[in-house]
């Protein structure tokens, strides 16, 4: 899993804008344009629950959401990282905490200050949208980890039974397995988990030449 | 009908560093004043021109002291960073900034006219010839602010993403011209060009020291190590003197020799108007173009208001020097026409090569560049 490349050229981007005051994003929908980002009428709701999240691309998609409504909807947020379906930016007109924490909680990654400066919007985009990927990266992350310390058991039973039919140390059944699975293109983890569920443990091919010679 | 006189502010660093080139670029504006003021367009300009003398701190003195005498039409900065000194007080007074020259990019502001380059007329047409024409092997030297930071980010990119590879990057300080060490890595790297950021007196002094060291070690700087850059003009080429003026690639919108008789009557009302040079240059006709915007904005909105002069330009186009130029709507950066030319022995650029036809401002790159930052990783290829 590899770090993602800042992004840095927003061109055929979608903004949806939640706003109760559509006569007052003219700024940002004109710099939006500048950028190539889209922004349609239909795309300017009143409220949070007007966007189908189902449809939402995190790729395509960036929602701008006005901190000066009073909204009790809510976007999905993933279970670990909380992340919003698309990369959230706040419209910050009242700056007490709870405008703030509402926006935190719908996963703002940036913020614009109203009334909006053309010139804030490209490195609002630049920053909320990186800083999303980052987070979605991360979470990604901790799920693979925290996939594979679940593993960690079959694993341990695996270097146990290894060690025990081959009569080698813990040292050279790791190292076997590891050798083994990264033939087979499989993590550790996903590789030990077959072995010790299959019946006998013997049906991966290098093990037997690996016998002989361990006998 | 009685003429409209429009107040408007020349502000030009025509000393400091940069003189050069911000002298000639007063001398284009004030040349498409006298211009006006003959003319029947019905306007008559009024400049005050101030000089902040390349000193970053006086443009917005300078700028501030041309707003509060209620001036709301400024044409002048000619670095990046003097721009963005002034920007907000244009914004506090509603003012407009005309900024005659070529830049980088990444700034849209809505108090400013941008009549020079954008980065896709004129950095990216030269990355294209470079990577095409002498290799992909490049060592960037430049003046350490926004200009060069960013030009250079450009190159990395188109570079990196064609398999080539940066050597070095180099910065020094703005008219700094102590240049022994790079040359010296520059010659031991043998890059394929040189890719030039600096700017005024420091990049006439690299040019000659460069040529110098090479010629000490019988080594064809011209032809073997390139040097090209998206500022140097005609001014700078007469300074750098004639033991290291040919040779040099450039990339501008325009160069003295275009063949066109607007180009001709042009270079002819220039070296009339101001026979003891500097000669004409990209900046200056950014400066004469930016001017005459102004004058056919206010003349059609019959106001001197910011806003209602904006609005009527983007209906004008202007037969330019360089050909038609025209200002896009939505970016208020103009349609220019790229070109690439390299330096002869008569301080002049031969024309290698020019776009068809005006080209749209793209100034963040939105239609050109790659969605993402280059890779920093290096390519992998299968050994087995």
């Amino acid at each position: 899993m590899s770090e993602p490349r800042l992004l840095q050229n927003f061109s055929g981007a979608r903004a949806i804008v939640v706003t109760d005051r559509a006569g007052s994003v003219d700024v940002l929908t004109t710099a939006l344009g500048r950028l190539n980002v889209t922004t349609d009428p239909a795309d300017i709701v009143e409220s949070v629950a007007a966007i189908d999240a189902a449809t939402l691309r995190h790729e395509r998609d960036i929602i701008f959401i006005d901190g000066d409504i009073s909204d009790g909807a809510a976007l999905p947020l993933s279970t670990i990282g909380g992340l919003p379906p698309a990369p959230v930016i706040g419209l910050l007109g009242v700056s007490a905490p709870s405008r703030l924490k509402a926006l935190m909680r719908a996963g703002a990654s940036a913020f614009l200050r109203k009334p909006i400066h053309g010139t804030a919007v490209y490195p609002a985009l630049f920053v909320g949208v990186n800083e999303y990927r980052r987070q979605q990266y991360l979470e990604a992350l901790l799920l693979d980890q925290d996939r594979r310390r679940r593993g960690r058991r079959d694993v341990v039973k695996a270097i146990i039974r290894t060690m025990s039919e081959y009569n080698i140390d813990d040292d050279e059944a790791y190292d076997l397995l590891r050798r083994r699975c990264m033939k087979t293109r499989q993590t550790m983890e996903d590789f030990c988990k077959d072995l010790v569920r299959s019946t006998d443990g013997q049906g991966h091919g290098e093990f037997a030449p690996r016998r002989r010679i361990a006998d | 009908m009685s003429r409209l006189n429009l107040q408007v502010g020349y502000l030009f660093s025509t000393t400091g560093s940069y003189e050069l080139v911000a002298r000639s670029m007063l001398n284009g504006a004030l040349l498409a004043a006298e211009e006006i003021n003959t003319s029947d367009l019905g306007v008559s300009l009024v400049p005050t021109i101030l000089n902040p003398g390349g000193d970053l701190g006086q443009y917005s003195v300078h700028a501030g002291t041309l707003l509060a005498r209620g001036i709301r039409h400024v044409v002048g900065c000619y670095t990046s960073s003097s721009r963005k000194e002034v920007i907000p007080l244009f914004e506090k007074h509603d003012a407009l900034l005309w900024y005659p020259s070529h830049y980088e990019g990444f700034e849209s502001s809505d108090n400013v006219v941008y009549t020079g380059a954008a980065p896709n007329q004129h950095v990216l047409p030269l990355v294209d010839y470079l990577l095409a024409h002498h290799g992909h092997r490049a060592f960037c030297v430049g003046s350490n602010y926004i200009w060069a930071w960013e030009n250079n980010r450009i190159l990395r990119e188109s570079v990196l993403a064609r398999g080539g590879s940066v050597l070095a990057e180099r910065y020094f300080a703005v008219g700094d011209t102590e240049f022994g060490r790079v040359i010296d890595a520059i010659i031991e790297a043998r890059p394929a060009f040189v890719f030039l950021t600096l700017i005024g007196t420091s990049a006439y002094q690299f040019l000659r020291d460069f040529r110098k060291a090479c010629k000490a070690r019988n080594i064809d700087q011209a032809r073997e190590i390139p040097v090209a850059s998206c500022t140097l003009s005609e001014p700078e080429l007469e300074a750098i003197g004639c033991d290291a003026v040919e040779g040099h690639i450039s990339s501008s919108v325009y160069f003295c020799s275009i063949e066109s008789p607007e180009n001709r009557r042009f270079l002819e009302a220039y070296g009339a108007l101001f026979p003891d040079g500097p000669p004409a240059s990209a900046d200056a006709e950014a400066s004469y173009n930016a001017v005459w915007l102004l004058a056919r904005g206010a003349a059609a909105a019959q106001t001197d208001d910011p806003i209602a002069v904006k609005r009527a330009i983007t209906g004008q186009q202007l037969d330019a020097p360089q050909g038609k130029v025209w200002i896009d709507p939505q970016t208020f950066h103009a349609y220019l026409t790229p070109r690439i030319g390299r330096s002869n022995c008569d301080a002049r650029f031969d024309l290698i090569s020019a776009a068809r036809a005006p080209v749209q401002p793209d100034p963040y790159l939105v239609r050109t560049s790659s969605r993402f930052e280059a890779g920093t990783f290096p390519s992998l290829r299968l050994v087995s």
